[in-house]
């Protein structure tokens, strides 16, 4: 198998370039096929997420799939752009290479955000795309089937997804967590309509948040969140009472000052609060007074507060670093050595074969020419069987032997001093 | 079988220690191997806990005296429970450190009992009345829950503390919320079994005493008869107080109960050491105070 790639990511490309040769995927398709049509001999794969646009080919031959430098022109011909523009923000790799970063990639240890989960499911849908083109892509489906299951084994046997490390993630995942046993009967204020409220209602509909009230000053955007969520809208007026109600308290107003200050906290919530109140202030500048965390069964986080735990849990992350590797270096070996197997049976298969049907034609002639009893025939038979077997036991061994390294020479070598085809 | 014989206190114990030392790696670092071989050797523990204890009590079946009535044998039967406690609890919360809590109290009652262990302090006739089994169950299933309810409130006060100081993460603890209902439910419930160990202590001496002489008295002076009953007035007291006055349903406030409650059991159980096990029999005044301090001993 011959499989190469070239692409861009995060980690030596701009955005600006990244955004340059990044797909959509009715673009993919297109572009599928019209590689399909200039390197028919090459199955083709195109990874284009906002972080990276990758580009697999693989063939049975090293010429049927194109070199780095044609990919790289062909991709940068799709995007209306000079191979020259973009070739120095592109990464190239082959074979072992090639396929260890895909792993990789799977595995989500090359993302911006180690560990994750989005990667794999952009990957599979990579793949998907390439599948619903209609070519064949028997090698990249057996590539591509593996790095999922590379992908799910370092997610299984590593902690490299355990800890969250964005902010409302952190904020609903891990706090959340600590103070209730479940969110389904607890009531739920959001403070606030803009993406920080929305990405943290997603995290707390996830973990089955159903009672949830948005309140913003402007109310047509409150509506349109409350929406997504199942959730009810309350006016900006109502606030100390939606406040005294709340269970957990999401805050991310762009307000100047603080949206609830001490004196209406104790005025709306009376002699103190007999069930606890989780306050996550996710707003710069901060809308809960702080001296309201100092209440009684009141644990109210700042953004700050939570940031140390993202950076606590970044590093977690990335002591499972060498463990992850430790994988991918494991299945890279394993995949090569399954391929050489396979491969290196088929070639075995061809050389015993060539070799039986020489000999057999050799011994009916010689046969022919002596006039032997059966049992003489059976004696010359058996030698020219021994003859065959000795010749091909080293070349034999010597493939068994061979890990299938990067080059395949080995086989390569035999097939051309045999003449077998593929 | 002479398997049996050979269990010891120090196997078990010695599980649950290793067990202990286990809960205590997961503070630093994690591995899966881990949590079988710490269920795994949970289980061995109250196997072989259990063995002993069905088999000394076995054994004391015929003699004079039950051991399962003994300090030793209260005392285990207690350790027991909250060993198979913990078991559940592992089982049902598998992220939560709560052997950090429970099993240094199970370690010390066993510790406790070994220390003060007197075998033989009930005759297996007397033990086995109704009113004997009802009394000595109730109050072992009312220990077990004190012990339980303090578990759960020293738990929920370390929690909300370390979340108020915004320090999450170091090591799982069960959610506030689910320490704080467990602790309401285990003071409620220890309530009821400490009700029932008085009032099936008072009729038994009820009983005996109308047996005895025709005349049915309660001796409140017994230091024992008293500090069970200012042990049960509490409790009820603090149940009742949290179910009628809302502000004592904050969780710090029924943590801090369920703790004194606690250390109301430790100086209840402490009396009845003094009084009881440190009396001998033959001189205690009346039958009648015999009987009730043996009783706050004896589960059979």
């Amino acid at each position: 198998m011959n499989l190469h790639v070239i692409g861009c990511s995060h980690h030596q490309s701009s955005v600006s370039v990244r955004e340059k040769l990044s797909f959509t995927p009715d673009q993919v398709t297109t572009f599928l096929n019209k590689f399909h049509s200039t390197f028919p001999l090459s199955e083709a794969v195109l990874i284009s997420t906002c972080n990276r646009t990758e580009l697999y080919a693989a063939g049975k031959t090293l010429e049927g799939v194109p070199t780095s430098e044609q990919m790289i022109d062909f991709l940068a011909s799709e995007r209306g752009l000079e191979s020259g523009d973009i070739s120095s923000n592109l990464f190239a790799h082959r074979n072992q290479e090639a396929i260890s970063h895909l792993f990789r990639v799977a595995a989500s240890l090359d993302s911006m955000v180690i560990g994750e989960a989005q990667i794999l499911s952009q990957v599979k849908q990579a793949y998907q795309l390439a599948v619903d083109t209609g070519h064949q892509i028997p090698l990249t489906h057996q590539v591509f089937q593996t790095a999922m299951k590379v992908a799910k084994r370092v997610a299984t046997e590593t902690d490299i997804h355990a800890n969250r490390i964005s902010v409302p993630s952190v904020a609903v995942n891990v706090l959340t967590g600590e103070i209730f046993e479940r969110l389904d009967n607890k009531r739920i204020l959001i403070l606030g309509a803009g993406e920080m409220a929305e990405e943290t209602l997603t995290y707390l509909a996830a973990k089955d948040g159903k009672d949830i009230v948005v309140v913003n000053r402007t109310r047509s955007k409150a509506e349109s969140l409350a929406e997504k969520f199942n959730g009810q809208v309350a006016d900006w007026d109502d606030l100390g009472q939606q406040v005294a109600a709340a269970d957990l308290i999401v805050s991310t107003t762009s307000a100047n000052e603080p949206v609830v200050t001490t004196a209406m906290f104790k005025e709306v919530t009376g002699s103190g609060r007999q069930q606890p109140l989780l306050v996550l202030d996710l707003a710069i500048p901060r809308d809960f007074d702080s001296k309201i965390g100092e209440l009684p069964n009141v644990f109210l986080y700042t953004l700050d507060d939570l940031q140390k735990q993202c950076e606590k849990n970044r590093k977690s992350r990335q002591s499972q670093w060498p463990k992850a590797e430790k994988i991918i270096l494991q299945e890279t070996t394993n995949f090569f050595q399954d391929v050489h197997r396979r491969n290196s049976g088929q070639t075995i298969a061809q050389l015993k074969q060539q070799a039986n049907t020489a000999k057999d034609a050799e011994l009916e002639r010689l046969l022919n020419r002596l006039n032997l009893s059966p049992e003489e025939e059976a004696v010359v038979e058996q030698s020219f069987h021994r003859l065959v077997n000795k010749i091909l036991h080293p070349p034999l061994k010597s493939i068994n032997a061979d890990k299938g390294g990067d080059s395949g020479g080995l086989l390569d070598a035999m097939k051309r001093l045999f003449q077998l085809g593929d | 079988m002479d398997w049996l014989q050979k269990i010891s206190i120090t196997c078990f114990v010695a599980s649950y220690l290793v067990v202990f030392a286990l809960e205590v790696s997961r503070m630093f670092f994690q591995t899966k191997l881990r949590t079988i071989v710490r269920l795994g050797l949970t289980a061995a523990g109250l196997f072989a806990h259990t063995v002993f204890i069905a088999y000394h009590t076995q054994s004391s079946v015929g003699s004079d005296g039950i051991w399962l009535g003994s300090w030793l044998g209260w005392g285990l039967a207690v350790a027991w429970l909250l060993a198979a406690s913990y078991l559940w609890l592992t089982v049902q919360k598998p992220k939560s450190l709560i052997g950090l809590f429970l099993l240094p109290v199970t370690l010390l009652l066993i510790s406790v009992s070994t220390a003060f262990g007197d075998p033989g302090s009930f005759s297996t006739g007397r033990a086995r009345t109704i009113w004997n089994l009802i009394h000595g169950s109730a109050l072992l299933l009312g220990t077990v829950t004190v012990a339980l309810g303090f578990v759960f409130g020293a738990m929920y006060l370390i929690n909300a503390r370390r979340l108020k100081l915004k320090q999450p993460g170091w090591f799982k603890l069960p959610s506030l919320e689910w320490l704080q209902r467990s602790a309401e439910r285990s003071l409620a419930i220890s309530t009821i079994f400490f009700g029932c160990g008085l009032a099936s202590g008072i009729a038994l001496v009820m009983v005996k005493k109308s047996t005895e002489i025709g005349t049915p008295s309660i001796p409140w002076g017994d230091p024992v008869i008293w500090s069970s009953a200012v042990l049960f007035l509490w409790l009820l007291a603090t149940t009742v107080f949290s179910v009628v006055y809302k502000p004592a349903r904050q969780g710090k406030k029924i943590a801090w109960l369920v703790t004194v409650s606690f250390l109301f059991l430790l100086v209840e159980l402490m009396i009845v050491l003094q009084f009881g096990h440190a009396t001998p029999i033959a001189e205690v005044a009346s039958a009648l105070q015999t009987e009730s301090l043996l009783c706050i001993g004896g589960t059979a």
